[in-house]
């Protein structure tokens, strides 16, 4: 009998992922005692707990998109809701290192179409990313850019590196671990998101710090 | 650019007084899902580790919500659970339902947003995303709840005047209400509106549901040429929407391609064949197909999938023991019988259906002896009332004639025509009895007597109504309804020329009465039929105007 390994790969990340799962939301019952040696180690595993479920949810989704699977499931959704509970969850995340914020643009719609699992599995990687890098705070910001919407993570980080921006100024594939992944699902999740001939797009740059948009039309 | 201060621009939702219901097969999933939602407020937290239990505590309490794993490991799955907890009323539209599943790409798109979940969970997650997620579900609740309320009551103009009114004070939920308006608007017939109301959303988005409901309206209209072209466009887009290959499969059969339709219902069971519905209807085409392999394939599925649930009846073992029968399988059709005696016994319907296969068996095997036993057993359990499905009785009525019983046989099938005059596929089985014991002369003389009646009341009802003549219609149609007591058409005909002969002279309680009894029958005959929401919710118009209290029967 032949072994599917590709498909035993593929359910054993399941239970990996849904064991990590069940996992984080475990350690979230675990309260902080104020003691930053109780503390410090409890807030680490839990962001790296949540990292590897995060991972391993994307290669297996990265798996589907290379066989043609990733087709988005879209419907009407609240930009604001979208980035409330995103807000909440970095912000529970990194207790009081850091300021997580949210600001929405006057002219963004109260709904906008889109997959919202996709988009925040987009989000929550850059979200992670930044949580590593950031000094004091993060935003998180829904616009309007030229009729897309566009949702973006900033940071006040060092930025990102070059050898990245120039993968995806080139639209290249990400060699860098991790990250790379991460960038490449995001980018994957934003050309899902085509309206009326137009796709979505991933746009890296460094202003104040890492600023990373996803832009849905 | 505005700063947002999240938690404070919407009502807080409180949940201390809230019962939620926890269904996941995996113990540690249960607990850790039950400390999140107690560090939420709830007190009352419930726990089913698979489908029966889950039925068994909703009979029992009321829950706010139910967080309930897409995977269950008694064979049924999320949204098995349920659709039976909506289509037994178990549960109202007041109740959030949050399926949760490990899987990234799902089959999201439930045939209605009345058997879609409230939302889906992805695994993992954590305390803030459900927290978050709840709250916008519980606050959405919030904003539908006259529109449930209405709806639950069949009010269904009201109803739609609240879905107006939310969609102009709360722009934010305008996607969700239009998706349940053009849901009313189909229920009510009024299928042009639901057209431009799914045009319109699809002028804001293409999104999979507008675009089936948009299918469904022309469907319904007659348009299927337009939705097959649209369901086309459908599939090659998202090509895993099951139920756009459901919706396929009934615009196909319109347009009289019995065998596309076939292919169409294949290929959605083989995305999804746990949906029982979903396999008899295969089972039914592909028979009437004659396809007996794929017929018995998905007919042992259905029953198979369905064990438990409300969706399989007697009819369903008597399908497939119909297909082995056909296959000259008849210790497989026996065997059926055996694995199905335990639900077959418990009613006078599955009793009867099991004495019709036992005599179509034992008459094919040329068992007189048995053949007859069987049949006593048959006119006995029918001298008390018992009644099975018409593919059934017309096979009893086979059955009859095989052995010689032609008076008992004819009388079978005028029962069956005048309750059925208006399928073509049984008056064609009917028809096939008579040409296999050479008597075809006389089987037309048979279903020609036993219709004209029913058809002719009937029609002659139908006409007087157009004229307004409801008094008339009303004499006409209850004529009609005592010779066809079960034929949904006539039925429901009766109970509509009751309504408007009520509206039009006033209140009659006799006949209103036997409008309400009409409807509840009507359900029971063509459940889902598409007429009968609108009739509900006619009925509930006239006691409301009235005064008259529901009966608080369920």
């Amino acid at each position: 009998m032949m072994l599917d390994i590709s498909g035993l790969y593929a359910s054993l990340m399941h239970e990996v992922k849904n064991t990590l799962g069940l996992m984080s939301i475990t350690l979230d019952g675990v309260h902080p005692t104020g003691d930053p040696e109780h503390d410090a180690p409890l807030n680490e595993t839990r962001l790296l707990c949540q990292r590897v479920a995060e991972r391993l949810q994307q290669a297996l989704l990265l798996y589907k998109a290379v066989n043609g699977q990733l087709s988005p499931m879209v419907d009407a959704y609240s930009p604001a809701d979208v980035l409330g509970e995103l807000r909440d969850e970095a912000q529970a995340l990194v207790r009081d290192r850091l300021k997580v914020t949210v600001r929405i643009a006057d002219d963004v719609p109260l709904i906008w179409f889109f997959d919202r699992n996709l988009v925040e599995m987009a989000l929550v990687n850059a979200i992670h990313n930044s949580i590593q890098y950031a000094r004091d705070r993060i935003l998180l910001e829904a616009s309007l850019d030229d009729g897309a919407l566009c949702l973006a993570v900033k940071d006040d980080s060092d930025g990102y590196p070059e050898h990245i921006l120039e993968c995806v100024r080139n639209d290249q594939p990400y060699r860098s671990q991790g990250t790379g992944l991460g960038l490449q699902f995001a980018r994957l999740v934003a050309q899902a998101h085509a309206d009326r001939g137009r796709e979505g797009e991933l746009r890296l740059t460094n202003e104040d710090g890492a600023v990373f948009r996803l832009l849905l039309p | 650019m505005s700063l947002i201060a999240f938690g404070k621009a919407e009502t807080d939702i409180d949940y201390s007084a809230m019962r939620a219901l926890v269904v996941d097969d995996y113990p540690g999933m249960r607990s850790a899902m039950r400390i999140a939602l107690s560090n939420f407020g709830l007190t009352k937290i419930d726990m089913s580790a698979n489908a029966t239990e889950v039925l068994f505590k909703v009979q029992h309490n009321e829950y706010d919500l139910i967080l309930c794993d897409f995977n269950l490991g008694d064979g049924r799955d999320g949204q098995q659970v349920l659709e039976e907890l909506r289509h037994r009323g178990l549960i109202t539209l007041d109740t959030a339902f949050i399926m949760v599943t490990a899987e990234s790409v799902y089959e999201k798109v439930a045939a209605t947003a009345e058997l879609a979940p409230d939302d889906y969970l992805i695994k993992p997650f954590n305390a803030e995303i459900l927290r978050h997620r709840l709250d916008g579900i519980l606050r959405r609740k919030l904003a539908f709840a006259d529109i449930y309320r209405y709806f639950a009551g069949g009010e269904l103009e009201k109803a739609l005047e609240c879905c107006d009114l939310l969609i102009k004070e709360k722009p934010k939920y305008i996607v969700d209400t239009l998706r349940f308006k053009g849901e009313l608007l189909n229920a009510m017939g009024r299928f042009e509106e639901a057209e431009a109301l799914y045009k319109q959303v699809i002028q804001m988005r293409a999104i999979p549901w507008a675009r089936l409901g948009l299918a469904r309206t022309l469907h319904m209209q007659k348009k299927d040429e337009a939705a097959e072209e649209l369901l086309h466009d459908v599939l090659e887009d998202s090509p895993e929407l099951v139920s756009a290959y459901d919706l396929m499969a009934e615009v196909k059969l319109a347009r009289n391609d019995a065998r596309e339709a076939q292919a169409a219902l294949e290929k959605g069971a083989a995305i999804s064949g746990k949906t029982v519905r979903r396999q008899q209807r295969l089972g039914e085409v592909a028979f009437a197909n004659g396809d007996l392999d794929k017929a018995r394939a998905a007919f042992s599925a259905a029953l198979d999938k369905g064990r438990h649930s409300i969706f399989v009846t007697p009819a369903d073992y008597g399908n497939l023991c119909r297909v082995q029968v056909e296959q000259g399988d008849m210790n497989g059709a026996l065997d059926t019988l055996k694995k199905g005696k335990m639900a077959l016994h418990s009613s006078p319907e599955g009793q009867l259906v099991s004495a019709v296969v036992q005599g179509l068996v034992h008459t094919k095997s040329g068992r007189a002896a048995e053949a007859g036993r069987a049949l006593d057993e048959a006119v006995r359990l029918r001298n008390v009332g018992a009644r099975a499905d018409e593919q059934s009785m017309l096979d009893l009525a086979g059955v009859c004639m095989a052995n010689g019983r032609l008076e008992e046989g004819d009388a079978i099938v005028r029962e069956v025509a005048r309750n059925a005059h208006d399928s073509d596929a049984l008056m064609a089985k009917a028809r096939q009895l008579y040409e296999a014991t050479g008597r075809g002369e006389a089987g037309d003389q048979v279903l020609k007597e036993a219709t004209a009646e029913v058809r002719r009341l009937n029609n002659e009802g139908v006409m007087l109504a157009h004229k307004s003549d409801y008094a008339a219609a009303v004499e006409c149609m209850l004529a009609a309804s005592r010779e066809a007591p079960f034929n949904p058409r006539v039925i429901m005909n009766t109970a509509w020329v009751i309504l408007k002969r009520i509206d039009q002279e006033g209140m009659d309680h006799d006949l209103f009465a036997e409008a309400r009894r009409l409807i509840e029958e009507a359900g029971r005959q063509s459940p889902g039929h598409t007429r009968i929401t609108g009739l509900r919710s006619h009925l509930k118009q006239v006691e409301g105007r009235f005064g008259i209290h529901g009966s608080k029967k369920k």
